[in-house]
């Protein structure tokens, strides 16, 4: 693809000197590149509140009674901001609003998304959502209704203040950015790509993001209905799911996973598109099976709707049969894959974003030690799960101390893979060495290597043509 | 407008149409799931079966029965017998018994529970009285019943035949619409009385 491109970013850039500076250029940012730079700070800073958290419960976790966290309330708050600010605001953020805006327009061959400015009020929702979910921690006793926001735990009985509301207020903001963003991603993955960027010529973590954006686009909607419902029900006398209005709190549940289950898809679809780039870039080949891979994340899509059903007709709610096994479960798909996506695909782009290099010793003690500190920290959640530990207890029987302390080690040496990513970031940042257009070589055929790195404010003003590449 | 341009808008207002269509069904989601658990009898229920199969097994489990009332709800409310002991797959009466220890008629409407969680999708309910309205006069008496049985299937979940004791547990909560006390006023009629549906 080398000979496709080129002339993208050889032009004069005096007409586009316009571009504001200083502050101004990030509060009123309709650049791609700077947005997608936005979420991905915003999704780190986030990420330090949510990893604290968890620190906090693992550190209460390691022995059984009480010992840093007094009071059940408190710790169920923990869990429910650590579980929102984690899906919400790290992986979303990341993989879809930080990755997705920085390299689909640059991997199509167009100089920015399709609606610009829709783009820049997303980000800024986003930013509103985060700070509502802070506040729901800080006011009253706090949200412990867990992310789900079962009733009637999460009703007014339970919890009378303000701290739900704020909570739900942040899911409806950042569904509301998040759908925005899907619109703009689907206009612009289908109108705006290069002369001969064909469906089938598209990179795969463009065919992940064009997945994703539609599950968005299906299931947010359900959320923000049932909140809304949730919240009326709290505060205007509805009884959507009140039993002594004549509602039934099971009808949340149906709702709650109508988007849950697409939810896991939507954090996991783009983590397979950045590894699928990955792998074809390092064995020099298109990923074998392009074809099956792209349509293989539209038929996980799809599936992702249909086996909602299995929770319509399985309601006794088995999800929390065996309870912590399914902790162990979802932080192996989630914070292993997820988040090792996500450091991926931060390695992998890193050069092309702050047109520095990386260390890549220090990269690859990073990735042994979190590696060795995750599988520590969930695998034995599995035996505490199968020996019947429930989910969202400070405090539990001596049966199941040693699985607990180990899986608190594990938490400790994962917090020192995290704090050496964030020295290492900082070593590129400051001190790294100086990026070439393409350091990954001959493997890297997508167009976000044919622009020079760091890749400049304007790329692709000239549309490359790339009719001359054959099909994958 | 150029057919880039003009493109660009179908798309975008044919996703804007896809959440005002998810929008939409959200919006018309609570008839429709009211309608799906009156016509199957569903609203909840772990599983509501019109009678047991007639497979018994040998196997045996401790059910108990538990009463509640929520904040509110002036009612007197227990289970007839506190426990029963059950063999899988048989047909099972059990009785709960509300007072209105009140001095007005109230509504109140019940909700229950099966724990563990496990053995809910493996207690069938033939007949009940959650998620109805009930309508005590004052000092009203009423008896309820309940019959179940226990899925003989729950002896093949290796996570759930290791379960010795179920517990079905009710709350019963104060209606929000209390209209029905209303009229149960007028018609005051103070005997004792058996509820069944
Ligand atoms: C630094 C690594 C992490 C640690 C140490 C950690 C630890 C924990 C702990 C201790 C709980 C509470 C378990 C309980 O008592 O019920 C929890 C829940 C949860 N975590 Fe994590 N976690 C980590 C990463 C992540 C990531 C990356 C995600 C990404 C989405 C995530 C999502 C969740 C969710 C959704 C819950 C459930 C919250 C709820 O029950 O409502 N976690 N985590
Ligand atoms: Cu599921």
């Amino acid at each position: 693809m080398a000979e496709a491109h080129a002339h993208a970013h050889g032009h004069d850039h005096g007409a586009h000197a316009h571009h504001p500076t200083g502050w101004r250029r990030w509060a009123y940012s309709t650049n791609h590149k700077d947005i997608g730079t936005m979420y991905i700070v915003l999704a780190f800073v986030a990420s330090l509140v949510g990893v604290a958290f968890s620190m906090m419960l693992r550190a209460e976790l390691a022995y059984p009674g009480m010992q840093l966290i007094h009071d059940q309330q408190f710790y169920n708050v923990l869990v429910t901001a650590h579980g929102l600010i984690m899906v919400f605001f790290v992986v979303m953020p990341s993989l879809i609003g930080g990755f997705g805006n920085w390299f689909v327009p640059l991997m199509i061959g167009t100089p920015d998304m399709a609606f610009p400015r829709m783009n820049n009020i997303s980000f800024w929702l986003t930013l509103v959502g985060l700070c509502l979910v802070a506040t729901s921690t800080l006011v009253g006793t706090g949200a412990g209704t867990g992310w789900t926001v079962y009733p009637p735990l999460s009703n007014a009985v339970f919890h009378p203040g303000m701290a739900v509301d704020f909570a739900i207020l942040s899911l409806h903001v950042a569904g509301a950015a998040s759908i925005l963003g899907a619109i703009n991603f689907i206009t612009t993955i289908f109108n705006m790509r290069a002369p001969g960027m064909t469906f089938h010529r598209m990179p795969l973590f463009v065919w992940a993001i064009l997945v994703t954006a539609f599950l968005l686009l299906l299931a947010l909607p359900v959320l923000a209905g049932a909140l809304t419902m949730l919240l009326t029900d709290r505060n205007f006398g509805t009884s959507f799911f009140a039993p002594q209005g004549g509602g039934d709190p099971i009808f949340w549940q149906h709702l709650f996973w109508f988007f849950g289950h697409p939810e896991v898809y939507i954090m996991i679809i783009p983590a397979f598109g950045i590894i699928s780039q990955v792998v074809s870039t390092f064995s020099k080949k298109p990923v074998f099976g392009y074809l099956g891979m792209a349509y293989a994340m539209v038929a996980i899509g799809f599936i992702g709707f249909v086996v909602w059903a299995h929770h319509m007709f399985t309601v006794g709610f088995n999800v929390e049969t065996r309870a912590y096994f399914v902790i162990a479960h979802f932080h192996y798909v989630l914070s292993v894959a997820a988040v090792f996506a996500i450091f991926t695909g931060m390695y992998y782009w890193l050069p092309k974003m702050c047109g520095r290099m990386y260390d890549e010793r220090l990269g690859q003690w990073q990735f042994w030690i979190t590696f060795v500190g995750v599988n520590v920290l969930f695998f034995p959640q599995h035996f505490l799960g199968l020996a019947g530990m429930p989910r969202r207890i400070a405090d539990y029987p001596d049966a199941y101390a040693g699985w607990n302390l180990v899986s608190s080690v594990g938490a400790a040496i994962t917090l020192v893979g995290t704090l050496l990513f964030i020295y290492l970031l900082y070593r590129t940042l400051t001190a790294g060495e100086r990026a070439p257009a393409n350091p990954w070589g001959e493997g890297a055929t997508t167009l976000e290597w044919t622009v020079e790195s760091p890749a400049p404010f304007h790329t692709h003003e000239i549309l490359p043509n790339i009719t001359t590449q054959p099909a994958e | 407008m150029t057919n880039r341009a003009r493109n660009i808008r179908i798309t975008a207002a044919a996703s804007v149409a896809v959440v005002v269509g998810m929008t939409g069904l959200v919006a018309v989601s609570e008839p429709l799931y009211r309608l799906f658990c009156k016509v199957t009898g569903y609203g909840g229920t772990p599983r509501m079966a019109e009678k047991a199969s007639g497979a018994t097994g040998e196997a045996m489990f401790t059910v108990r029965f538990d009463a509640n009332v929520a904040r509110g709800l002036s009612w007197g409310f227990r289970a007839a017998e506190p426990q029963m002991s059950v063999r899988v797959g048989e047909e099972t009466l059990a009785y709960y018994e509300a007072k209105n220890t009140s001095d007005l008629p109230l509504v109140g409407t019940a909700t229950f529970n099966v724990q563990p969680d496990r053995a809910a999708p493996y207690f069938n309910k033939i007949q009940c009285f959650c998620f109805t309205e009930q309508v005590l006069a004052p000092g009203e008496t009423v008896r309820m019943p309940v019959t179940f049985f226990v899925d003989p299937e729950i002896t093949k979940d290796v996570h759930a035949r290791d379960i010795g004791t179920i517990t079905l547990s009710y709350t019963f909560f104060k209606s929000d619409d209390q209209s029905k006390a209303r009229v149960a006023q007028s018609e005051f009629k103070p005997e004792s009385k058996t509820y069944s549906n």
